[in-house]
């Protein structure tokens, strides 16, 4: 166990080392020469060699790969062009939101997708399942920005229900806060939900058909403790895995979600960012999105002995 | 030789035997109802009912076919359907609501964004299509490659773990951070973002291929490797190939129209889906049918494509369609 959970840590290095030569590669190929920019229009050609010297932009592309690795792993993402405020400085200014917004996002899809897919199985090829596989096939077909600017429009500007845009942080109380995330959370969940749902429908048809449900159907228990213990339970992994790779579509919905509804989180400092060009702060952030991805998955992997004891390393 | 009389005439039949032919019919014994005779020829089935029988069987790929059909046609023919350049400036009638004139109203420069929203399915259409054959064509060789050479599959299968972990939206965002806008170039980005997936789908069918019996009786008989890609392999990753493209049209049109919503798309003055709603977005609270038009064709078209996607699947992959 003990050994499987070490090679398992060992084998996310290679993939976050694909990942940082990939970010590291952005900045490489990035247009616009840095020493030239630093140089300023009256410098001379020489100027910008010696430049470039000091920098140590003349060196190979590998030895640079490793010495900006090598910051990396202490925890030095480099320094903004445009406000030249280091990128650790700026991520943790802009953090909460975002890890607010995922978080509730991720409660809230949980809570409505698995009861919603484990009734679309129970009730297979009802209406009420076709409901639910029709919300389904919906939400993955109406883009993100779509489903916020209805939902703000509707319950924000015409019935007032909620605010419209903004974020409040969660110091200012637990409502304010909630408030202005219910909206961009049901934004942000649907995509998510629909894929949690189906996936939840799926395993559970399997896991209905199997002959330890008819035993527990046939001592009589009743509906609710077959469908959410007996079943559920063993329709587990594949829910928790699919919520675990989910989390790619919760980033990449982040930074639209966060752009809709004017929050300021790593989104939207994402998208500011990509106007300006500010290579070093769209590498900060594409790393640390990336980080937590596979972080995440690791977990999950690592969580499903807990789910399942039948699964042994 | 006189033949031998038969014991019987010709076509008497034996004494015991009922007679053949017809019948008297029997009363039928009491309780007992009859069936009413057959008739001689079965009727012959109408034409119409075979197209309805399809469509009843596959409404999903139907409704999904003709919307598409309809945006599609609404592309083509986009200078025929009542629309003016969708690039004119005209300050003095700008945010106009909609009217018999604008029928989805004007932008804040003045262009007219039912122009805009019929010439905007002509990216959106083309960006999903390229960037599923481009991005199909691609998976399918690093696919095939990875499958099939051993030593490489580890090397390649980092790779796309290393690819697959950056969020696909967040890749192609941090491709066009490197370049200018252009369609060109945004069909390029989201291509790479995609790639992977279709990869990793393309080695995992090549992998369960290649433990088959008749890839095996292949080999054995000393077919070449190519022959038994062409020949063994490739037909049968067509079906999840084909099903996989259509999800990806679905999703690059989603990611096309997100780039450009936030700036790092299409040139501005391309009228794209995404580019009309960012252009509404300072005025959604005022003036929210700029946002709405484009939403619910975009919404609409990327329904169409999963809808087809959705009965491709449940008709080329039975074994899928019972899952999900």
């Amino acid at each position: 166990m003990l050994g499987y959970i070490g090679r398992r840590i060992l084998a996310t290095i290679p993939v976050m080392a694909v990942v940082g030569l990939f970010v590291f590669s952005l900045l490489y190929f990035a247009p616009g020469d840095p020493a030239a920019i630093i140089a300023g229009d009256q410098a001379s050609p020489e100027d910008i060699i010696r430049i470039r010297a000091t920098l140590g932009l003349d060196r190979p592309f590998l030895v640079r790969f490793g010495e900006w690795s090598w910051q990396i792993i202490h925890g030095d993402l480099g320094t903004s062009i445009f406000t030249n405020l280091p990128v650790t400085t700026m991520i943790g200014q802009r953090i909460q939101p975002t890890l607010s917004l995922m978080l509730v996002t991720l409660v809230f899809a949980i809570v409505v997708a698995v009861p919603l897919g484990v009734v679309a199985a129970w009730k297979a090829g009802t209406l009420i399942d076709r409901l639910v596989m029709g919300i389904a096939v919906t939400g993955f077909s109406v883009p993100v920005f779509v489903v916020g600017y209805v939902l703000a429009y509707v319950f924000a500007l015409q019935l007032g229900w909620l605010p419209v845009q903004g974020y409040t942080p969660i110091e200012q109380g637990l409502w304010p806060w909630l408030s202005n995330l219910i909206l961009p959370a049901v934004t942000l969940g649907l995509v998510y939900i629909a894929l949690i749902a189906r996936v939840t429908r799926a395993t559970m048809l399997d896991v209905l058909s199997q002959d330890y449900v008819r035993t527990a159907r046939a001592k009589g228990l009743s509906q609710g403790p077959v469908l959410f213990v007996h079943a559920l339970k063993n329709a587990a992994v594949p829910i928790v895995t699919v919520i675990g790779i989910g989390i790619a579509l919760l980033i990449g919905g982040a930074v639209v979600t966060e752009t809709v509804f004017a929050i300021p989180g790593l989104g939207r400092l994402t998208v500011d960012a990509i106007l300006r060009r500010d290579y070093p702060v769209i590498q900060g952030v594409v790393l640390l999105f990336s980080f937590v991805y596979v972080l995440v998955n690791l977990a999950i992997d690592l969580f499903y002995t807990v789910l399942d004891p039948r699964i042994r390393y | 030789m006189t033949a031998t009389v038969a014991p019987f005439p010709d076509h008497a039949p034996p004494a015991g035997l009922p007679p053949e032919g017809p019948t008297p019919k029997a009363p039928p014994p009491p309780g007992l109802a009859v069936a009413a005779p057959l008739p001689d020829v079965i009727p012959v089935r109408k034409r119409r009912g075979r197209v309805w029988t399809y469509i009843r069987r596959n409404p999903t790929i139907v409704v999904g076919g003709v919307l598409l059909l309809i945006v599609f046609l609404m592309a083509v023919l986009a200078p025929w359907l009542g629309t003016v350049d969708p690039t004119a400036l005209a300050p003095a009638k700008r945010t106009r609501v909609p009217s018999a004139l604008h029928w989805f109203g004007t932008d804040m420069l003045g262009r007219d964004v039912y122009s805009r929203v019929v010439y905007g399915a002509r990216v959106s259409l083309l960006v999903g299509f390229a960037v599923a054959f481009l991005a199909s064509i691609a998976g399918l060789a690093v696919g095939l490659v990875s499958g099939m050479v051993r030593w490489l599959d580890g090397i390649v299968m980092r790779v796309v773990d290393g690819m697959m972990s950056i969020p696909p939206i967040l890749l192609a965002i941090a491709l066009m951070a490197l370049t200018r806008g252009s369609i060109q170039n945004v069909i390029i980005a989201i291509t790479i973002a995609e790639i992977p997936r279709v990869a990793r789908l393309v080695r995992g069918v090549v992998l369960s291929l290649r433990e088959q019996p008749y890839v095996e009786a292949a080999v054995t008989t000393g077919t070449r490797m190519p022959a038994i890609i062409w020949r063994h392999i490739l037909p049968n990753t067509l079906a999840p190939m084909t099903v996989q493209a259509t999800y990806i049209c679905a999703s690059a049109m989603i990611t096309e129209a997100i780039l450009s919503f936030i700036g790092a798309g299409v040139p501005p003055a391309t009228p794209s889906w995404g580019n009309i709603m960012a252009e509404g977005r300072a005025l959604w609270q005022v003036k929210f049918y700029i946002i709405l038009f484009p939403a619910i064709f975009l919404s609409m078209t990327v329904l169409a494509v999963n809808l087809v996607g959705d009965g491709l699947r449940d008709a080329l992959d039975p074994r899928m369609a019972k899952d999900v």
